[in-house]
């Protein structure tokens, strides 16, 4: 975070473009409501955080925009194109959509190479050459260039966290999601994985990030949204939400992770 | 209380009952009076039993002898190995014509260099052998052991399994002599790097035209004696239905788990009748029914011999088996495998071809290996049913006149035989799991 003075917003990068519009969305498991009349516009370039209470539906939220789970009622529009049935739809929207999760599910049985070049070969049709020219910059970009040739296994967990974020880019995804990217990692790790994401907004990526990492919300987010049970309770620019929040939920949640 | 300790406490060597032999017996025979005891009756019993099977099988036993009553006449208490030696070639080879053994032998060492790259670190290209041996290798050997004439497609096969064969022992000397792949070697050779892939490819196509040409033209002229299945028998026998077995029910397998997984209602429900219908069956009632019930569902004139019969019969009751092997396998994989590999666009089958067999394969291959064996014990059921395998031949000894009543000595010979096959593949099992386990800790 050297080139950018601490605590300091960060330029936004957003456009008017709308990269990701989800309108009047509700999704059940079974007789369980999980989201509720959710409405978000997410522009090209622009930096989302999310935070609320475990349970309140975050995870689910952004699964459904890279169509890991269905969502029953609404509509999504990712990039221009409407999420549903169409498989042909799905499958585009999977390679311009990158998630990187929690416990990172990097391919144990691959080199870090091979996890990284595997997308950009069998999905992109990219020749192997390039796919490695290409995985290797994206190493770089990640710091960890020296690693290429080791098993998952063999990496500490954030530095596996930076592989994940490194496959995710090779397939260059016009948005990155991102669930709980540094909750499975000890604190010294932490800070190593919010730098290569701070980097990553800095270079105008469109992102969706859930975490509780609220310094990292505070200097890259344009927009924060705290969710529970299921509903979008507030929306806000950082500034805002953190020094005056609305509503008492908001409020409550704050004054318990602050 | 504080305290440092100011020097490294040295090394010691470890007590005596870790590290010498008479530690180690102490502590694993003779730890207590009760133990002691046990030790020695085990050994008397163990003695017992090896001194008696080495005097019978050994000492005693007659090797050389023209019929059971020679046996007798040189030692009453010995065994008669002289029976089983007089009938190894029907052993191995049942009653396929003596001059004609040699393309059964062939056949094997084919097999066997076939595969050999497989096992060779060196070797490029191992995928590449493995689909050619599927696909080639049972055309040729099924002409090989039949003969009479061919038709044109399996002249295409054979010729085509005669240039997949130079190829991969071309390949094989390349990546033993030069460590690299049959491919760049040529393209070196031809002085050919700078030039594009496409190129590249052209070449490398046309020069293994060129060999399919020369083997197709070579193998016309070329006719085996026809030999009917009949006279296959045997250990030959047993490793022909037990081999079709092995080959075919693991790719069975697979698609019937994928199948018994899918989101496809009616593609579920027909999968895991199938799978249940055939588990909940004897293998010895399946055979009955391929070779009864079988020619009834098929078209009026359509016969099918009943080798065949009971291939079909052996290969649908072990992919049910493997099928549920396979989907255990499937279900250690964590679903975070699936999500990461459908973040960046693998579909259906590449997330299974790439991302989730190769891991779960792993963890089967215990079980894979365990039915295998399974399979080739099994496939001795087919002497039930009229097929002389190894178990009807040894069994046929006994009816032989001049070794009438000659029943043990063979069925022991058997039991070796069997024995040394089964161990040679859990052995190789072991060896693969801690070759595939190694370096990749999760
Ligand atoms: N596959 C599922 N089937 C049924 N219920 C589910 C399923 N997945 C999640 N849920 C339920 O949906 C609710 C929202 O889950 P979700 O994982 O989105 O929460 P979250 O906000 O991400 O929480 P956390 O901070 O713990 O990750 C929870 O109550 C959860 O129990
Ligand atoms: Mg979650």
């Amino acid at each position: 975070m050297s080139n950018n003075p601490p605590k300091s917003q960060l330029a936004s990068a957003a456009s008017s473009e709308v990269m990701i519009a989800i309108k009047q969305m509700n999704k059940w498991y079974g007789q369980f409501h999980v989201l509720k009349d959710i409405n978000l516009t997410v522009h090209k370039g622009e930096r989302i955080v999310i935070c609320g209470p475990s349970g309140s539906g975050k995870s689910t939220m952004i699964r459904c925009i890279n169509a890991l789970e269905e969502h029953q009622e609404g509509e999504i529009i990712v990039d221009g194109i409407l999420l549903g049935k169409n498989l042909k739809n799905l499958d585009h929207i999977r390679t311009e959509v990158g998630m990187v999760f929690q416990n990172f599910n990097l391919f144990p049985h691959m080199t870090i190479l091979e996890n990284l070049t595997l997308g950009p070969i069998w999905v992109r049709k990219m020749n192997r050459v390039d796919a490695i020219d290409t995985a290797m910059t994206y190493l770089e970009r990640v710091k960890i260039p020296e690693q290429a040739k080791k098993y998952p296994g063999q990496l500490s967990g954030g530095e596996q966290q930076r592989v994940a974020i490194a496959r995710s880019l090779c397939m260059n995804p016009k948005i990155m999601l991102f669930d709980e990217p540094t909750s499975a990692l000890d604190p010294e790790m932490i800070k190593e994985v919010l730098d290569v994401m701070v980097e990553l907004a800095n270079t105008g990526m469109t992102m969706v990030v859930v975490t509780h990492e609220m310094g990292f919300a505070k200097t890259v987010a344009d927009q924060v949204i705290f969710m529970d049970e299921g509903d979008i309770v507030e929306q806000n620019e950082p500034t805002v939400f953190f020094d005056n929040p609305q509503h008492e939920r908001t409020k409550l949640f704050l004054s318990q992770i602050l | 209380m504080a305290m440092i300790k100011a020097e490294k406490t040295p090394e010691r060597s470890a007590p005596i009952s870790e590290s010498s032999v008479i530690g180690w017996l102490h502590k694993h025979l003779f730890s207590s009076a009760f133990n002691t005891l046990l030790t020695f009756v085990m050994l008397y019993i163990i003695y017992l039993t090896v001194s008696g099977v080495f005097s019978w099988g050994v000492l005693d036993a007659t090797f050389v002898a023209d019929n059971r009553r020679e046996c007798y006449d040189n030692s009453l208490t010995g065994a008669c190995w002289a029976g089983v030696i007089h009938w190894t070639n029907n052993i191995f080879y049942g009653r396929y014509p003596r001059e004609e053994i040699w393309r059964i032998n062939f056949g094997g060492l084919l097999l066997v260099l076939w595969m050999a790259p497989l096992w060779m670190s060196r070797v490029k290209g191992k995928v590449l052998v493995a689909t050619t041996t599927v696909v080639f290798y049972p055309f040729l050997a099924s002409y090989l052991f039949s003969g009479g004439d061919k038709g044109f497609f399996m002249q295409i096969m054979v010729a085509g399994a005669m240039t997949a064969f130079a190829l991969n022992m071309a390949n094989l000397l390349a990546g033993l002599f030069r460590s690299q792949g049959l491919n760049s070697f040529l393209i070196k050779a031809l002085g050919q790097e700078n030039a594009s892939d496409k190129t590249q490819r052209n070449i490398l196509l046309l020069l293994a035209g060129i060999v399919f040409g020369v083997a197709f033209f070579w193998q016309m002229g070329q006719t085996l004696q026809p030999i009917v299945w009949t006279k296959w028998g045997g250990l030959f026998l047993t490793l022909v239905i037990s081999g079709v077995g092995i080959a075919s029910a693991l790719p069975g397998g697979i698609i019937l788990a994928l199948g018994r997984r899918s989101k496809l209602v009616i593609v579920r429900v027909l999968s895991i009748g199938f799978i249940e219908v055939f588990r909940s069956v004897p293998l010895i009632t399946v055979l009955f029914m391929a070779t009864t019930m079988f020619p009834l569902f098929m078209p009026e004139g359509f016969v099918l011999n009943k080798l065949v019969q009971v291939i079909i019969a052996v290969v649908l009751f072990n992919a049910c088996y493997m099928a549920e092997t396979v989907r255990a396998g499937l279900q250690a994989i964590p679903k975070g495998q699936y999500e990461g590999a459908h973040t960046i666009g693998l579909g259906y089958w590449r997330t299974m071809r790439l991302v989730i067999m190769p891991q779960a394969l792993k963890y089967m291959i215990p079980n894979i290996v365990g039915s295998f064996i399974g399979l080739l014990k099994d496939t001795t059921l087919v002497s039930i049913i009229g097929l002389f395998d190894i178990l009807g031949m040894l069994r046929s000894i006994s009816k032989d006149t001049p070794w009438l009543g000659l029943h043990k000595e063979p069925l022991i010979f058997g039991a070796i035989l069997f024995f040394i096959m089964c161990a040679s593949m859990s052995k190789y099992s072991r060896h693969l799991e801690v070759k595939l386990s190694a370096g990749r800790t999760h």
